[in-house]
């Protein structure tokens, strides 16, 4: 079990032997100011009209709501062939080729969501949520994933074109990386952009544990970022949306670490190997194995109706990068400036979230350009999806960034709380604001 | 496959409390006003059990038929998350008492009615509840008073009518943990007197216990799932003018190492000293007298898809008394449960119990040997509301932190 698995036979002995960063991953601050650097759009959405005039919008001329006209420079014209790859995904590294190495382990820890709620979870590198790769695009990324825990694992790199091998499904495009295995990805980073990563086995119960993170992909040249020519920026925000039935958790991942537990016992030992047998953990070799199971003896467990325990979850927890209001972090801005906020729908809801006391540039969606910025206040944010938003510092005071799903806006049905955070302008008292900062967990 | 719960508190009063006119729900005012917007975790279990029977028992002159529903349970629970992350719990629950029950008086007998503070490692428990002796080890029969001299720590103020005697008490516990476990129990009691001993009630018993139990879910492969050894000590009861003391020890082995076809054992050795009493004159001073009792049972649980399909299972014992002469007693009881579906089973056993004529004249009308067999069903379930409160004794809680939800 301790054998690197399919993964590693993916990776031709030349290809890390080419030039590699060694890069520890710790976990970000992910309200503090992040490097430079957005998508290039390589896969284009939206049909084109390239020659419409556009002004930067500014905090007093702004735009008319929805799209605004596109500005110079927003070179994002339609063509038929845009989703194509701009690297061969099935390539291999090159000499000369930089290739990004990160080793990440998913364990267990324990994850407080806010003072007094703490909860088992399944972590990338021991974080909730893991921690944020950010590589230029084109670059190579080469991920070492051991499984320090008894449950399978993957991860799936959700928004990027890479080989087949590599995307991280569960009996689909790998086995799952077992207890104690490694499994290497290898993929080129593309298309440039906001996406994250997630484990695709039990999704539901594995991503409400805490497995995903964000992965940006810079563009190869940032004097080409099309959102920071328009919206010069120098700080950014990475949110990774989502929620958690703390019950369901704590009670599916009980009996998985039972099931497994099990499992791994037997496969220790020879003996218990040959009692071993498909019905134990559901698998079976073709539809006539489980056939035949089931005139020796197998019930299967779906012909108990299920309506107890574990029912859909009940999300009791919304939380901004793993934590619920007021643990948020706040986002931080100074008159004038522009701040980018990527948005990334990692959960299993839609999230609606609301800027008060401003318009916002809906800029990129999915990792991509917008054919031409878009003016809000809000913005949905469904499962799997990224949205990146360019604030401006147009109106000093400390304003509430939120889920305008008031469901959303609570913690253990609580409001205030949940997927909550604060603007805050730095100079606000500078311009007259008296507004204090007040932290309120009950009304 | 497990009949017979370890902490079995049942409620009646659910049904009562759905069907009846609303003042008769009003709780009684309490000191501190709740928040009716935190509601609690409900839990509400049972065990059916009901079976037809046929046999000589105690003081029946030849065999008879009967239908015995006796050691159904309803109970019901309510837990709340409390402050630095402790949690609150009460149960109350009744259960059935069958044919032993007295005509004309009730049939069921009040098995729960506690309250319960437990934090990461101490816990308090206050109120009726199971006597903590009688669990160290839990045999495979089908109910509880089945061998119930035999695998038991008795009570010296029961008048020998109801097993529940010696299974339940008025108990004040402190349990101690390390990593959830190991545990260690000290407590006072006030066993029930049926006897009339006592001028009036009081603490009558103390004592303490240590157990040892296995990662829960792994206990196919543990050598010794559990371990345990405890003491009591009676307080002036009957001819023991300075107290009675019960020593008892015992626990559980695999005997294989297999999930499909798996054979354990379990023994229970029971020592009671301190009696003068060298005769017997009643049921109770059988349970007084100085004895050693040794309890064992083999079972087999056949699991061949990982999930239990049958079990097979012969638990035996055997006591004699240091003082009383033509006093020795043996029992066996061979039951087989069969899963019919979740928590469904067909349940049948034959049981017997042999006893020497002091004995028998004492506690079985003379009978020396008795005798039943029996076949019906069990049904064991619950249903958890509002949960919001997980098991303590997990995997993720022993290995990985403490979380109390």
């Amino acid at each position: 079990m301790t054998e690197d698995s399919a993964g590693a036979e993916m990776i031709p002995e030349e290809m890390i032997e080419s030039e590699t960063e060694q890069k520890s991953i710790t976990r970000r601050d992910f309200f503090s100011s992040a490097s430079t650097g957005v998508a290039l759009g390589a896969g284009l959405l939206l049909s084109a009209n390239p020659q419409g005039a556009w002004a930067a919008p500014t905090a007093k001329s702004g735009g008319s709501a929805g799209h605004a006209a596109i500005p110079p420079g927003w070179s994002n014209a339609f063509h038929p062939a845009a989703t194509a790859p701009l690297y061969p995904p099935r390539g291999a590294p090159k000499a000369g080729e930089k290739i990004h190495e990160f080793d990440i382990e998913v364990g267990i820890s324990v994850h407080e969501i806010v003072p007094g709620i703490k909860i088992h979870a399944f972590t990338y590198n021991g974080t909730y949520p893991g921690p944020e790769i950010r590589v230029p695009e084109g670059d190579w990324v080469l991920v070492n994933f051991t499984n320090k825990t008894s449950e399978f694992h993957t991860i799936h790199w959700h928004g990027i074109v890479l080989a087949n091998e590599m995307d991280g499904v569960p009996n689909g495009t790998q086995w799952g990386t077992g207890p104690g295995e490694t499994f290497k990805y290898l993929f080129r980073a593309q298309p440039a952009g906001t996406h994250f990563y997630h484990c695709h086995n039990m999704t539901n119960l594995h991503v409400q544990a805490g497995m995903f993170g964000a992965l940006i992909i810079e563009p190869r040249d940032p004097k080409e970022d099309l959102v920071r020519k328009v919206f010069p920026y120098e700080r950014e925000y990475t949110m990774l949306l989502s929620e958690v039935d703390t019950v369901m958790v704590e009670g599916q991942m009980e009996r998985m670490m039972k099931e497994m537990g099990v499992m791994q016992k037997m496969n220790e030992s020879p003996k218990l190997m040959k009692e071993m047998n498909g019905g134990m953990m559901g698998w079976f070799a073709n539809k006539k194995a489980f056939l035949d199971s089931v005139k020796s003896g197998y019930i299967p467990p779906y012909v108990a109706p299920r309506a107890g325990r574990y029912p859909a979850p009940n999300f009791n927890f919304f939380m901004i990068n793993g934590r619920s209001y007021p643990m948020t972090d706040e986002m931080m801005i100074r008159s004038g400036e522009n701040i980018r906020v990527r948005l990334i729908g990692a959960g299993a809801m839609p999230h609606y979230m609301h800027l008060h006391g401003h318009d916002f540039w809906h800029v990129c969606q999915d990792g991509s350009p917008l054919q031409a910025p878009i003016r809000l206040n809000t913005v949905p944010v469904f499962p799997g999806t990224t949205t990146d938003i360019i604030i401006q510092g147009t109106n000093p005071g400390m304003w509430h960034f939120h889920d305008h799903s008031d469901i959303a806006s609570t913690n253990n049905g609580i409001f205030p709380g949940g997927m909550m955070t604060m603007l805050m302008y730095e100079d606000a008292a500078q311009h007259g604001v008296k507004v204090p900062e007040i932290v309120q967990v009950s009304s | 496959m497990k009949l017979k719960n370890r902490f079995s508190f049942s409620a009646t009063t659910l049904g009562m409390l759905l069907t009846s006119n609303g003042w008769a729900i009003q709780p009684q005012p309490v000191p501190v006003p709740e928040d009716s917007s935190v509601s609690p975790q409900i839990n509400i279990s049972g065990v059916g059990i009901a079976t037809g029977s046929y046999g000589r028992r105690a003081g029946q002159s030849r065999p008879k038929s009967l239908i015995d529903y006796e050691d159904s349970t309803l109970q019901i629970g309510a837990a709340q998350s409390l402050y630095k992350g402790a949690i609150g719990s009460m149960g109350f629950g009744m259960l059935t008492l069958g044919n032993e029950g007295e005509p004309g008086n009730t049939p069921f007998f009040l098995s729960q009615a506690f309250l319960d503070y437990q934090g990461e490692k101490i816990e308090f428990l206050v109120g009726r509840s199971d006597n903590p002796t009688a669990h160290l080890v839990d045999f495979p029969t089908l109910r509880d008073d089945d061998l119930h001299t035999l695998n038991n720590p008795l009570n010296p103020l029961s008048n020998g009518t109801l097993a529940q005697d010696h299974r339940y008490s008025n108990v004040a516990a402190v349990t101690l943990n390390q990593g959830l476990k190991f545990f260690e129990n000290v407590h006072a009691q006030q066993l029930v007197d049926s006897a009339g001993i006592q001028s009036s009630p009081g603490i009558n018993s103390y004592g303490a216990t240590f157990q040892y139990l296995s990662t829960p879910g792994m206990e196919a492969f543990s050598k010794f799932p559990s371990l345990g050894l405890g003491v009591e000590h009676l307080t002036s009861v009957g001819a023991a003018s300075s107290g009675l003391y019960q020593i008892y020890g015992g626990g559980v082995m695999n005997l294989n190492e297999s999930v499909t076809d798996r054979w354990d054992i379990r023994a229970l050795d029971i020592v009671s000293v301190g009696s003068d009493l060298r005769s017997f004159s009643n049921a109770r001073d059988t349970f007084e007298a100085n004895s050693n009792t040794l309890s064992a049972a083999l079972r087999y649980m056949h699991s061949p898809f990982g999930r239990a399909g049958y079990q097979l299972s012969l638990t035996a014992g055997y006591k004699n008394y240091f003082r009383v002469r033509s006093s020795r007693s043996a029992g066996f009881a061979l039951t087989y449960v069969k899963r019919l579906g979740e928590g469904f089973d067909f349940v049948a056993q034959y049981q017997g119990q042999y006893r020497k004529a002091s004995l028998s004249a004492a506690e079985s009308g003379s009978l020396a040997f008795e005798q039943t067999g029996e076949v019906g069903f069990s049904f064991n379930w619950d249903a958890t509301f509002n949960q919001h409160l997980s098991p303590r004794r997990t995997i993720l809680n022993q290995q990985y932190q403490y979380v109390p939800n």
